[in-house]
């Protein structure tokens, strides 16, 4: 019998292209190069995470993040990143689909050499994601299984077991290589990759492999320290950083001039600074410090970010407060007169002591703040300082912020004005500036600022620790520290901050705090340097309370912990889910 | 011969119809020529004669097919299509007549000339609406229960069909689970969970599959079949694995003069249990003191002394400053339901009708939860020519409704961001400004929940649902016992979903100004989704039922069918409205919006035959077989095939066993066995197995540019989910039909469970995994079916018992699977918990049981396995009790009638499940702020002067992820039997001469009550709702009063 309906078991999807019909075009390379950028966006725009497990910011939670890891305790969290681990092997197997595919079907059909230099580039694209992903993966978990092609059915990776992290890191190195003489000299578009990316990428993986070969990795089993693989590494480095900071043309934002301090408790004039971190003017990346962004759009296009939701208060766009900076920091904003740091903030209760408001060097006396580097007054907020409130996407005028007031109104200079609410989140007493719009017309889900995975700062800061290892403080790099500076507008180094390697490393370190705040380096530098005992003291000690600016005790971690939550930090577990799958899958050291 | 069978059919269909008889009686007179003639005894030999007689029904229809047995001479005739026989006999002899479904009468020759049959009051004459047919109840062979839906089913005044059918039928299980208007539909389940899939019954109603049950006007529904077993559900293929339940609608009858019925009844509703929130809020704030208490000191509680003394002392004065808001109170109300329909049918000569209109109006016992619905259906069968006949179904429904959460008053989650966090220091609306209260009390959190403002301006949530199902056929009867017919159906459903919440912003009393909470934001968006989904089917079928001889008949059927779906939707919202006023999407502005929209579609071929063959009416065979072709499968891997065969024996037609039955009062008795295999594709995606890219679009230049990601690996292995069921039954009926007793004891397989598999975590970052047939479960169970019938004078009864258990099993699963309550050799879901010693009274109790962090007032934990810890290796497997669901259910139905007076009773229970029980509702673990205090957790929490309490110490919810009070432990653990009075009600038909002359035939008025007695252990909400997260809707007990009028 012959049905009566043609094709009835024939119903082809409606809305997604069949595989079988790709793979055609160089523009098919470029769609599924845009998908392996769709899928290493998640992986990296919310690096903000890993400040959580360094010493100047508190990560409630990660919110409605797409990747959880475990982001609330610097003192254990290695085994909360299960998740990212997956998911950077998800972007690291898209890469390899647009890397096969172009290398089998489409390159050796190209039919001109623009063509074909079009595929290779969008090869080095591909090349650069997994080589960033991967890289990644060794800075976390060590040695790890390495997956360079397509699978094509599950089980070819069911029995996989871990390389070396010097063979990862050595493939890693290529297709950060391949990258860097295929890409062109400014990505094609805002969003993708230029050779400056790449090479400033190739670079920061010869930093990091000169730092883990100087200080060792101990809980890496099998890892080799050696100082003369580190030197070697580290001049590697420096020559990378070398050919991103001259060969490119490229400047820190705005000219790396720091703008307007404007009044204290105002924020309708913000330094420059601030506005590297909000969508309307740091995107458009006039100068070129964005060497490599991750786009968002905005409002309805299913691409947005969340990084206002995180970053401030319900007063502002109903947002959440899942990022609060330590009050910590504050005292780490050098003086504007002095180029030095401050003597540390007195911190006063306000509400058992009258005087606290007025006195010198308290805490809580706004005054206290005056003076310091532009970028403090574009990060954080401290008590009396104003920010644009806004409902859902319309703004609602300037709110005050006052520690531990989170209702009614707030009197500044006889004008009423309503408290920041935090919903009783903030037990710092700062808050913070960085990353939160100051204008309406997004909500706290659609934001559309393009995440800096690698800018200029960085690599000025990075060069100059990589030549400080080689060959101790030098001209050039000092030079670039103080270009650094000079956008908080702090004068240039003291020359006692240059006398010795030592000092100048504690320069540069202190720049990466600063400068850095907030976009995920801290924990990764802390680790490399091995320097998480510096910070939080050695096992089996007090740990490291951390305080609100009224004094009072908040948090405190590594009271009384023994090494293995030390080496836990240091290095991540390995899936155990995975592990019982796998049993060629070993499993760190201190996790076993 | 064959209409008047098909008469006899539907004589015993309509018992009480007497106008079509009437008619056929004064033709049957017209021909009684020869019945009382003096020529009956011939004289051909002498004392043997022909003896020449009719047989007749009770109300004189000539009745074909009777046995006529010469008792002496074993001599036996046959009576013809007008009930005339002839057969010698001696006057010395004794006559018998047989036939199924009456009374067996004897008589002398001489008395032979004009029998009369009563039929027996059995069951077993009804006729059963079967997959892609009907047939007798003494025939039937497979596992199939039915019920019609008579006035006890829709004097209850059910919105849904599914919540009918609790307690009506063995082997089906019913579960609600919630009394919240407009999704108050019951889960159905066929003899236990059959796979980890879509394990719900196929729904097939009119002949149409997919249809949905809970739609159908109650009144509109004649009867109700559940196929259990391979033989009878094979028919249904790749989708009967879990049974399928038959839905017939009512028809008209042919010679009958119009008949109008209208019902109406009113439902009072009430919610079988409350949640008990404090509603004194200073004594609320007492309780996050003391679960703080723990790890705080007292000078750093979130709520200090004074606020608390403070609110206590200016509440008494100052309510609407110092609110102590009961929001169980605020949002619920009286619930009311009301149902009106109106059917009128009838029929003609050669056409019958029936045309029906139904409305329903149910008010929610949630504030801004109501569901209107409107039903229409119209059927006519008519005959176009002699042999020719047609018919059409059509039915329509419409409805509105109006919700919050889809589960009622929450939003289920883990954190139940809603009703659990709305403090007793709210103020719920203040009349005189219009405003809705926020945080008022120092330290409040401003994210506290206005629970009112969360129903009335926010979750505004809007479903439109128009539905309708057209059906038309066309059959051929050539020649005798061969049909041929043609159907085409059609179903339709449009759904449109609207939401669009009020911008709110919370208001703080105490100082007079908007506080920081804002419930709906003012450029909330508009949000529009339109579905339309259609379905069509085209079946054609040939029958031909033959009897060769008089021992052999034979009935062969062959089915041919394709079904297409295709699935649409187009989606919308924008922000920023003109005003909050304004409920459509062009009353806002267009700079934010955004849109969506697709479609699906799917195809289904199938083949399908019966065969049929019965040995003098006592071996019966029957095979089935179908092959279905589907589009959610790679070609060459498209069709599966279903073949079940089924054996009856009616050992009571044996000569050699009758006697023996007789002695014991058995009228009838039938075996059954059935073998037979069932599909389950539900648990595919229609484009699950096609290599596709998916979407993974980014942003480049400040503009999105497409981008494809590979996500796919395809399981060219995957087949068909497959369901073995051996079936064995028996049914007896005895004590004169009074007593009817059917048996079924089940085995069922299934087979290669498909699943996502377990893929690799170096792969599932961007792969979705592939299904894989993963694991065998196999179901046994056991079901009995007691009805007990019988009569006296004017007082007629009815009591049915019905009960059926099962067990579950997983038998294999291909992939490594952890310890917890999914394991090999054990039933699917099944109790395994962590051992309560009980709660520690003293520091002696903690320092005494293994160290697990607990202090006075925890639980302690048993260390199951010695090594002196407490982890996941110390739990304990409890294989006879599983979570979700019972594994036995019952129920007893009672129906009495006397005079006017009819009253029926309908008790039901369920045991073999247990649940951890501990929600936020008994919760130990307090948040400290914006948090509903329970008067649980008040006043059953452990403390040093309640040391015998219900439930351990207050904990402040940090703690929730340490302490020992929260390990799913057998303290948690609670039996979830129970028993309840489901519906009782009371009846009274007026039917006399007066209301007779204003024209009503009879006017019934009724009292009905559901749930109102329930008995458990159960300390939750209700023992019947199938989760226990924090979805907070309760069962609802309900009071109906009606009127019935027929015209």
């Amino acid at each position: 019998m012959a049905g009566c309906r043609k094709d009835l078991l024939n119903q082809n999807a409606t809305v997604s292209p069949n595989s079988n019909t790709f793979w055609l075009t160089e523009a098919d390379a470029l769609s599924a190069l845009m998908g392996n950028y769709s899928e290493f966006r998640p992986c990296f725009d919310r690096d903000y995470h890993f400040d959580g497990h360094g010493d100047f910011l508190k990560m409630y939670n990660t919110g409605a993040a797409p990747i959880s890891i475990t982001v609330n305790n610097p003192s254990s969290y290695g085994n909360g990143a299960a998740a990212l681990y997956r998911e950077l092997y998800g972007s690291i197997n898209t890469s390899n689909y647009v890397i096969e595919n172009i290398r089998a079907r489409l390159l050796p059909n190209a039919k001109t050499a623009a063509s074909k230099q079009n595929l290779e580039a969008i090869i080095g694209e591909a090349r650069l994601l997994r080589g960033i992903a991967y890289f990644r993966l060794i800075s976390l978990w060590g040695d790890v299984p390495y997956i360079y092609k397509v699978a094509s059915a599950p089980i070819e990776v069911d029995t996989i077991s871990r390389s070396s992290i010097t063979k990862v890191k050595d493939s890693i190195y290529a297709d950060f290589t391949y990258a860097a003489e295929k890409l062109p000299n400014k990505g094609a578009a805002i969003g993708r990759a230029g050779k400056p990316a790449a090479l400033a990428f190739r670079g920061k993986l010869q930093l990091f492999w000169g730092s883990w070969k100087k200080n060792g990795w101990p809980e890496l089993e099998g890892f080799q320290q050696s100082a003369t693989e580190a030197k070697t590494a580290f001049e590697g480095a420096a020559a990378d950083f070398n050919r991103v900071i001259t060969e490119f043309g490229l400047n820190l934002f705005r000219g790396g001039a720091p703008g307007e301090w404007g009044e204290m408790g105002k924020a309708d004039v913000l330094p420059n600074y601030y506005y590297m971190f909000i969508p309307s003017t740091g995107n458009l990346n006039a100068d070129g410090e964005m060497l490599m962004v991750i786009t968002h759009g905005g409002n309805a296009t299913n691409q947005s970010e969340e990084y206002m939701r995180v970053w401030t208060g319900v007063s502002v766009g109903l947002s959440q407060n899942q990022a609060i900076p330590r009050y910590e920091l504050a005292d780490r904003y050098q003086s504007t007169i002095t180029g030095d740091f401050l003597p540390k903030m007195v911190q006063m209760n306000p509400s058992t002591n009258s005087a606290a408001r007025t006195t010198p060097n308290s805490s809580v006396n706004p005054e206290s703040y005056r003076n310091r580097d532009y970028r403090m007054k574009a990060s954080l907020l401290w008590d009396y300082e104003k920010i644009m409130g806004i409902g859902t996407t319309e703004t609602t005028g300037f709110v005050a912020f006052l520690y531990k007031t989170w209702s009614g109104k707030i009197t500044i200079d006889g004008v009423s004005y309503d408290a920041f609410n935090d919903n009783t989140t903030n037990l710092s007493g700062l808050q913070s500036r960085k990353f939160v719009r100051n204008y309406g017309g997004q909500n706290r889900s659609s934001g559309d600022y393009n995440w800096p995975l690698m800018r200029l700062a960085d690599v000025f800061l990075m060069y100059a620790e990589a030549t400080n290892e080689v060959n101790g403080p030098q001209a050039d790099a000092i030079a670039l520290v103080n270009r650094v500076r000079a956008r908080g507008k702090l004068p240039a180094l003291a020359a006692s901050k240059t006398a010795s390697k030592q000092a100048f490393f504690d320069a540069i370190e202190q720049e990466r705090i600063v400068e850095l705040f907030g976009e995920g380096q801290r924990a990764f530098d802390l680790r490399r340097w091995r320097a998480i005992e510096k910070v939080f003291g050695p096992a089996y000690g007090a740990g490291k309370w951390f305080q609100d600016s009224w004094g009072n005790n908040w948090e405190r971690f590594f009271f009384n912990a023994d090494e293995l939550v030390y080496q836990r930090c240091y290095i991540y577990q390995i899936p155990e889910a995975e592990r019982t799958r796998n049993k060629n899958l070993t499993q760190n050291k201190p996790w076993r | 011969m064959l209409k008047s069978q098909y008469f006899l059919l539907l004589c015993a269909i309509y018992p009480g119809v007497s106008h079509a008889r009437g008619k056929a009686y004064e033709e049957f007179d017209k021909g009684r020529h020869s019945a009382y003639r003096k020529d009956v005894f011939l004289t051909t030999k002498p004392f043997q004669r022909i003896v020449v007689g009719f047989v007749k029904d009770e109300e004189g229809m000539p009745l074909p097919g009777v046995e006529v047995r010469n008792l002496k001479t074993t001599e036996v005739a046959v009576t013809d299509g007008e009930g005339k026989f002839q057969i010698k006999a001696s006057e010395t002899d004794r006559i018998q007549f047989r036939l199924i479904g009456f009374a067996t009468v004897e008589v002398a020759p001489k008395e032979a000339a004009s029998v009369v049959l009563k039929a027996e009051t059995s069951k077993l004459n009804e006729v059963v609406v079967v997959g892609y047919g009907v047939q007798k109840k003494g025939n039937i062979v497979g596992a199939v229960a039915s019920a019609k839906f008579d006035e006890t089913v829709s004097s209850r005044g059910l919105s849904n069909a599914s919540s009918a059918l609790q307690g009506l039928l063995p082997g089906l299980a019913v579960n609600q689970n919630s009394g919240m208007a407009g999704n108050n539909a019951a889960e159905l389940m066929i003899r236990g969970l059959g796979t980890v899939n879509n394990a719900g019954p196929l729904i097939v109603v009119d002949g149409m599959p997919d249809v949905s049950l809970n739609r159908v006007n109650v009144n509109d529904i004649e009867s109700v079949t559940v196929l259990k077993d391979a033989a009878s559900a094979a028919v249904y293929g790749s989708r009967a694995a879990n049974g399928v339940v038959l839905i017939t609608t009512k028809s008209g009858k042919r010679n009958t003069k119009p008949a109008i019925s209208f019902n109406s009844n009113l439902s009072l509703v009430r919610p079988t249990e409350n949640v008990n929130f404090v509603s004194n809020y200073a004594k609320a704030l007492t309780a996050t003191q003391v679960a703080q208490s723990v790890n705080t000191l007292p000078n750093a509680f979130q709520f200090k002394n004074g606020t608390i003394d403070q609110w206590l002392a200016m509440s008494m004065i100052d309510p609407k400053r110092y609110p102590n808001t009961d929001w169980w109170d605020v949002v619920l109300r009286d619930g009311l339901g009301q149902n009106y329909n109106v059917s009128v049918n009838g029929g003609g000569d050669n056409s019958n009708y029936y045309l029906s209109f139904g409305a329903l109006d149910e008010r929610g016992i949630q504030i801004e939860n109501n569901f209107n619905r409107y039903n229409l259906a119209f059927n006519l069968d008519t005959k176009v020519a002699k042999t020719i006949g047609s018919g059409i179904r059509f039915s329509g429904n419409w409805s509105q409704y109006k919700y919050n959460y889809t589960e009622g008053m929450t939003a289920n989650s883990a954190n139940g961001l809603d009703l659990f966090t709305a403090p007793a220091g709210i103020l719920p609306y203040d009349p005189v400004t219009g405003y809705y209260g926020g945080a008022m009390a120092y330290n409040e959190s401003s994210q506290a929940t206005n629970a009112y403002a969360d129903y009335m301006v926010r979750n505004r949530n809007n479903m439109n649902q128009k539905q309708a199902n057209l059906n038309g056929y066309l059959d051929w009867k050539p020649i005798e016992g061969l049909v041929a017919r043609v159907d085409y159906s059609l179903s339709y459903n449009n759904r449109f979903d609207w939401r669009a919440d009020i911008p709110t912003q919370a208001y703080n009393f105490q100082a007079d100004s908007f506080g920081p909470r804002i419930y709906v934001g003012s450029n909330e968006p508009i949000y529009n989704t339109d579905r339309e989904n259609f379905k069509t089917q085209l079946n054609a079928k040939l029958s031909y039922d033959k009897t060769f001889g008089k021992s052999h008949v034979i009935s062969a059927t062959a089915i041919y069918s394709e079904e297409f779906w295709k699935d649409r939707y187009l989606s919308a919202s924008r922000g920023t409205r003109l005003n909050p006023n304004i409920f459509e999407i062009d009353g806002a502005l267009n700079d934010v919006q955004t849109t969506g929209g697709s479609s699906e579609m799917e195809g289904l071929r199938s083949y399908i035959g019966r065969l049929g063959y019965t040995f003098k009416d006592r071996y019966i065979l029957e095979g089935t077989f179908r092959a279905d072709g589907s589009s959610k499968f790679l070609p060459g891997d498209q069709y599966g095939y279903f073949p079940a065969g089924a054996f009856g024996w009616r050992l009571s037609e044996e000569p050699f066993i009758k006697p023996f039955l007789d002695k014991i009062k058995i009228s009838s008795a039938k075996f059954r066995v059935t073998y037979g295999s069932l599909g389950n594709n539900s648990g595919v995606g229609r484009y699950e197995q096609q290599e596709l890219l998916t979407a993974g679009h980014y942003f480049l230049d400040a503009a999105a540019v497409v981008g494809l990601v590979n996500k796919k690996f395809i399981n060219y292995n995957l087949t068909w989910e497959k369901t073995n069921i051996f079936n064995l039954g028996l049914d007896v009926s005895m004590l004169n039909n009074k007593l009817l007793l059917e048996l079924d004891y089940y085995n069922r397989k299934t087979i290669g469970m498909n699943r996502e598999s377990d893929l690799s975590t170096h792969l599932s970052g961007v792969y979705i995994a592939p299904r894989r047939n993963i694991g065998d479960m196999s179901n046994k169970g056991f079901e009995a079916n007691l009805t007990w019938n019988d009569k006296k004078g004017d007082f007629q009864y009815m009591v049915n018992l019905n009960y059926s258990t099962n067990k579950n099993t997983l038998l294999s699963w291909s992939e490594t699977l952890q310890r917890g309550p999914l394991f090999v050799n054990m039933p699917y879901n099944f109790v395994y918990a962590f051992e309560a010693i009980g709660i520690a009274q003293t520091w002696e109790d903690v320092y005494k049981a293994t160290p697990q962090g607990a202090s006075p007032g925890d639980v302690l934990i048993k260390d199951l396995n010695g090594d002196g810890r407490i982890d996941a290796n110390d739990r304990k497997a409890y294989p006879e009790y599983q979570l979700g669901r019972p594994t036995s259910n019952y129920a007893l139905r009672g129906a009495a009638s006397w005079k006017g007076f009819d009253v029926a009773v309908l008790l039901q229970g369920a045991y073999g499940r247990k649940e951890f029980w501990m929600n936020r509702v008994n919760s130990p673990f307090l948040g400290t702020a914006n948090q509903a205090v329970t008067y649980e957790q008040l006043n059953q929490t452990w403390n040093l002067d309640n040391r015998n309490a219900e439930y351990p110490r207050l904990l402040p919810s940090g703690l929730g992820s340490t302490s020992t009070n929260n390990y799913l432990s057998t303290y948690w653990l609670q039996d979830l039997s129970y028993l309840r009075l489901k519906n009782v009600q009371l009846g009274y038909t007026f039917k006399n001469n007066l209301i007779q002359k204003i024209g009503v035939k009879k006017i019934r008025g009724y009292v009905s009550a559901d749930n109102l007695v329930t008995f458990t252990k159960f300390k939750g909400l209700d023992p019947e709702k199938s989760t226990y997260a924090n979805d907070s809707y309760p069962i609802t007990k309900t009071f109906v009063f009606g009127l019935n009028f027929d015209f």
